[in-house]
């Protein structure tokens, strides 16, 4: 049961990650799988309060690649957010074997394009989605559970491996 | 006393909106900054607030919309630091509150005003039986 949602965002914790996918599933846990967060008490404290209904854990990518099969087993259900491609690649390479990947907001920034309203990407992001499509990971566009899931892949060409 | 500055960070078109609602109620509203997160990433949004709230040397309010969003977050993190007070659930009272007392409180004590002032707002009318 355990992992629910494993989704790429870089708002990490935030309200379509608390009140849409929260309140839809009711995770016990919300991970947050970020390098630099997770060496920062102050940023870390500070999602922690963002999500009152869940227990936050905060991890670097190694971690939270070193406790996935331990979560996957658990009951109460889990989210885990990474905040770009890049990372989610690194967390499947480094042995979290997921096979599904929520891209929920990847905002615009110099050097991305457009994929739709809410997620732009760069070439490297591009290359990080082709090698997870290459093993096995669907990607779907998703801001919310309301919204109707679209694969990456039909969205973006460049994404196809 | 000098005024209390503040900047309203909310989703959507709110902070726009409720300024607009606020102004039809007070009269013209000099001096409050509004903003949206729309299209920011965490860390686009983080540094927006921080450079609007960059100016306040004496303290000033950042009122946001919902807590644990991403702008209350941001504007927490753009917070740190400095003489900057983070407050959660803005409403018309809360703003209104505000507006009324920005140049007779010092930032602390008027946090601690709005933050009463939109607990008490919220009540149920019941139609008499």
């Amino acid at each position: 049961m355990s992992w629910v949602l494993v989704r790429v965002d870089d708002r990490l914790i935030h309200g379509q990650v608390v009140i849409a996918w929260g309140g839809r599933m009711h995770p016990a846990r919300i991970w947050v799988a970020d390098d630099a967060i997770a060496a920062s008490d102050w940023e870390r404290d500070l999602l922690v309060s963002a999500a009152p209904d869940a227990e936050v854990r905060v991890t670097s990518i190694a971690d939270a690649a070193a406790g996935w099969a331990a979560e996957a087993a658990a009951s109460g259900g889990a989210f885990l957010l990474v905040r770009d491609l890049p990372a989610a690649l690194a967390l499947r390479e480094a042995g979290a074997t997921f096979d599904r990947l929520n891209l929920g907001g990847l905002h615009y920034a110099p050097g991305k394009s457009k994929v739709n309203e809410y997620v732009y990407l760069d070439d490297r992001d591009r290359a990080c989605a082709r090698a997870l499509a290459a093993r096995g990971v669907t990607l779907e566009v998703q801001d919310v559970p309301a919204a109707r899931p679209q694969p990456l892949t039909a969205l973006d060409p460049a994404c196809v491996p | 006393m000098s005024r209390v500055p503040a900047l309203i960070v909310m989703h959507a078109d709110l902070a726009e909106a409720l300024l607009r609602a606020a102004a039809t109620l007070y009269g013209p509203v000099e001096g409050v900054e509004v903003m949206s997160n729309q299209g920011l990433s965490r860390a686009q949004l983080e540094a927006e607030i921080a450079s609007r709230v960059a100016g306040w040397n004496g303290g000033g309010l950042v009122l946001t919309d919902l807590w644990g969003g991403s702008c209350h977050t941001c504007g927490a993190s753009a917070a740190r630091g400095r003489e900057v007070i983070v407050i959660s659930g803005l409403n018309l009272p809360i703003l209104l509150d505000y507006l009324h007392n920005r140049d007779t409180s010092d930032s602390t004590e008027l946090a601690e005003r709005l933050l009463r002032k939109g607990q008490d707002s919220i009540r149920l009318q019941r139609a008499p039986s």
